[in-house]
């Protein structure tokens, strides 16, 4: 009940003009043989604007990856899909598999946490781009060999020659990560989304990768899903963010408002959770950060109530047996807790 | 680089072995069902270099067989005469590869004289002759049984591996039943169970399916194997995240990696199927007379007087031997390189 309360609200909560995904009540349950385990992600509903940027912040285990691989389609069979995703006002989930073919790659399109695996040892780097243009546009070899190297150079590599010709193995590991870049971009797609894709880099680099994500954003107008665990790494630069636990949506709104002031428990813990240079200012009286108690909850088909309860430090006896709905405090925002704010 | 020298002599080894037999026209001397009844069960003839008087010749040569006119099949050599071997001669017409008439052959001796590298047969015919004929039929069932075995094998490994669930499932039981299947008992069976007079063509043909479709289980549970790490990999997620579709994922990312497989999977198969063709031609329910195979030519063998009298009747396994033999050692000598490279 929870989730029709707050639709109406939530029109007009996003950005202005079509939105150009809409998430609505997702439900991924994996089963296996003869057990059905408790749902990856729960009645998740977003939307992302052209053009945005939305971070997806939550640690291991919470669904963002499960997330990812719904709106592309790539779910495991034995996963069970319920609700909308609307594409360009496209259901994704009720289309047949060559109509998929026709949209991954070329409108929705992923970089991949390693680059260095997820790119086929034994073939040249700059034919698994030219691939990726000749399965969705026609053209001969030598255009398209033209688009590669232009799309190398738009990822920022300069001997775009040298890389066009090079194995996955004799590249270093930045270069890499922007060639799984080009991969992503090749077709100028509308959506993009990073799946922890700057994880194995060191810092250099990935503030590199986030500006040339961040520069591609603005000039070509594609939005980007940028999951990460890192808080860090969104400040600054993602436009929304969007808060994860557990397979549910906790917390999201414009990233300055919600990292400043902060409404789910679970949202203030992850951010204190940050460390800061500055004589630890988050630091506890023991000199200690201040880690959120417990761990993720085994996922379990039955249990009623808020799944963060028993972490929540403001909880509240409703909180065990009801699971609290998406509520809109403010214009933009929405946060799953009673207690928000406390 | 020892290893790679070593792969180079058993390629090159096993090449020349498969040379000689697809080009048996032109190394044979004789055309293989020309019979001497004059001379049946003729000892291989003696290759010499000094003659009766002790002289020394460069050239080889022979001196002519002739039955002894005491006895039956007892031959002796004539010294009256000395035949030098010449290369390249002019002899009996033949058909190179089956297709271009030609009547040069590697090596030969002038007539009366006759040269029987590796003895007669009951009917005089030259054996030598003979069994590289008849390698041409066996090592071709062999390769061509290998073949559909593999290509079955890929076929359905591939699929079953790639789709999984039930496909899966029943292609590995099916394979199950095949791999305890005894499949000289089975071939027997089928063979039995065929009308006996059918054309040497159609018993080839037959030969080389049911030799090739009882193999399939084993190259498909090794590919289905592979394929089910190799669809796994993250690559594969992501080329089918820009849009790739299964055939091309198959095509591009998974068959690749069954290469290494289906190579040493047919350096094993190929010996054990030529086996295979020569146990059944040797039981009779192969290619049959004239038409020479390594089967029906050890088939003499079955015959007691043979058996103890002749030994050159055996040489046909010598061939046998020699073509198995190169197949293991080219294997052999992957693996080693494979070895040697891992570490």
């Amino acid at each position: 009940m929870g989730l029709f309360t707050n639709m109406m609200p939530f029109a007009t909560v996003s950005l202005e003009g079509a939105a150009l995904l809409r998430v609505r009540a997702l439900t991924v349950t994996y089963s296996t043989r003869n057990r059905q385990s408790a749902p990856a992600l729960r009645r998740v509903s977003f939307d992302i604007a052209p053009g945005e940027i939305l971070g997806i912040l939550g640690e291991s285990g919470s669904g963002k990856s499960t997330l990812a691989l719904a709106i592309l389609g790539l779910l495991p069979a034995n996963c069970s899909v319920e609700g909308t995703i609307l594409f360009q006002d496209e259901d994704l989930l009720q289309m047949d598999e060559s109509r998929w073919r026709e949209i991954r790659g070329a409108k929705i399109s992923m970089i991949f946490q390693e680059p260095g695996l997820s790119l086929s040892p034994v073939m040249r780097v700059g034919d698994q781009i030219a691939e990726i243009i000749r399965a969705h546009r026609p053209g001969n070899g030598k255009t398209r060999k033209l688009e590669c190297e232009a799309v190398l150079r738009g990822v920022r590599l300069s001997e775009v020659d040298r890389i066009y010709r090079a194995y996955p193995h004799q590249l270093s590991g930045g270069e890499l990560h922007r060639v799984a870049i080009a991969q992503a971009l090749a077709c100028r797609p509308d959506l993009v989304i990073a799946d922890e894709s700057t994880r194995s880099l060191d810092v250099t680099v990935q503030a590199e990768v986030l500006n040339l994500l961040r520069e591609i954003n603005r000039k070509r107008g594609s939005a980007l899903i940028f999951i990460t665990h890192n808080p860090a790494l969104l400040a600054g630069f993602a436009d929304r963010v969007m808060v994860m636990y557990a397979g549910g949506i906790v917390e999201q709104g414009p990233t300055a408002q919600v990292f400043s002031r902060p409404l789910h428990p679970y949202t203030k813990g992850l951010l204190q959770l940050i460390p800061r240079s500055r004589n630890g200012t988050n630091l506890t009286s023991e000199g200690r950060l201040p880690v959120i108690p417990g761990s993720l909850p085994a996922l379990n088909p039955s249990s009623r109530g808020c799944l963060f309860e028993p972490r929540c430090s403001v909880r509240t006896a409703h909180c065990q047996n009801e699971s609290p709905g998406e509520v809109t405090p403010e214009r933009g925002r929405r946060v799953s807790c009673f207690n928000y704010g406390n | 680089m020892a290893s790679k020298r070593k792969i180079v002599a058993a390629v090159m080894f096993l090449l020349s072995l498969h040379l000689a037999i697809l080009l048996a026209g032109f190394v044979a001397p004789y055309d293989p069902a020309a019979q001497n009844r004059d001379f049946p069960f003729a000892p291989p003839t003696r290759v010499r270099f000094v003659d009766a008087a002790g002289h020394l010749h460069a050239r080889p040569f022979i001196y002519q067989c002739v039955a002894r006119p005491d006895g039956i099949y007892e031959y002796e050599e004539s010294r009256e005469l000395r035949y030098p071997v010449h290369l390249f001669v002019v002899g009996p017409e033949y058909k190179l590869v089956g297709l271009w008439p030609s009547r040069v052959h590697l090596f030969g001796v002038e007539a009366p004289a006759q040269i029987f590298l590796a003895g007669t047969d009951n009917y005089g015919r030259d054996q030598f002759s003979r069994i590289l004929y008849g390698g041409q039929i066996s090592v071709a069932a062999g390769l061509l049984a290998t073949g559909t075995s593999l290509l079955l094998g890929l076929l359905i490994g591939c699929v079953s591996g790639f789709y999984g669930k039930w496909l899966d499932e029943s292609a590995m039981r099916l394979a199950e039943l095949f791999l305890v299947l005894p499949w000289l008992y089975l071939l027997l069976a089928v063979r039995a169970f065929l009308p006996l007079h059918i054309s040497p063509t159609q018993t080839f043909l037959l030969l080389v399916v049911v030799i090739g479709t009882i193999g399939w289980a084993r190259p498909a549970r090794l590919i289905r194997g592979i394929v089910l790490g190799a669809k796994n990999r993250k690559y594969v997620t992501a080329s089918r995240s820009f849009g790739a579709s299964d055939y091309y994922i198959l095509r591009r990312h998974v068959l690749p990696h069954t290469y290494g497989i289906l190579l040493t999977q047919a350096a094993l198969l190929v010996p054990q199927y030529v086996i295979a063709e020569v146990t059944l031609s040797f039981f009779g329910l192969g290619l049959s007379e004239p038409m020479p195979s390594w089967g029906n030519l050890l088939a003499n063998l079955q015959q007691y007087n043979v058996l103890v009298s002749y030994w050159w009747m055996f040489l046909p396994a010598l061939a046998l031997v020699l073509v198995s033999f190169g197949y293991l050692n080219v294997a052999n000598a992957f693996h080693e390189r494979l070895q040697s490279g891992s570490t």
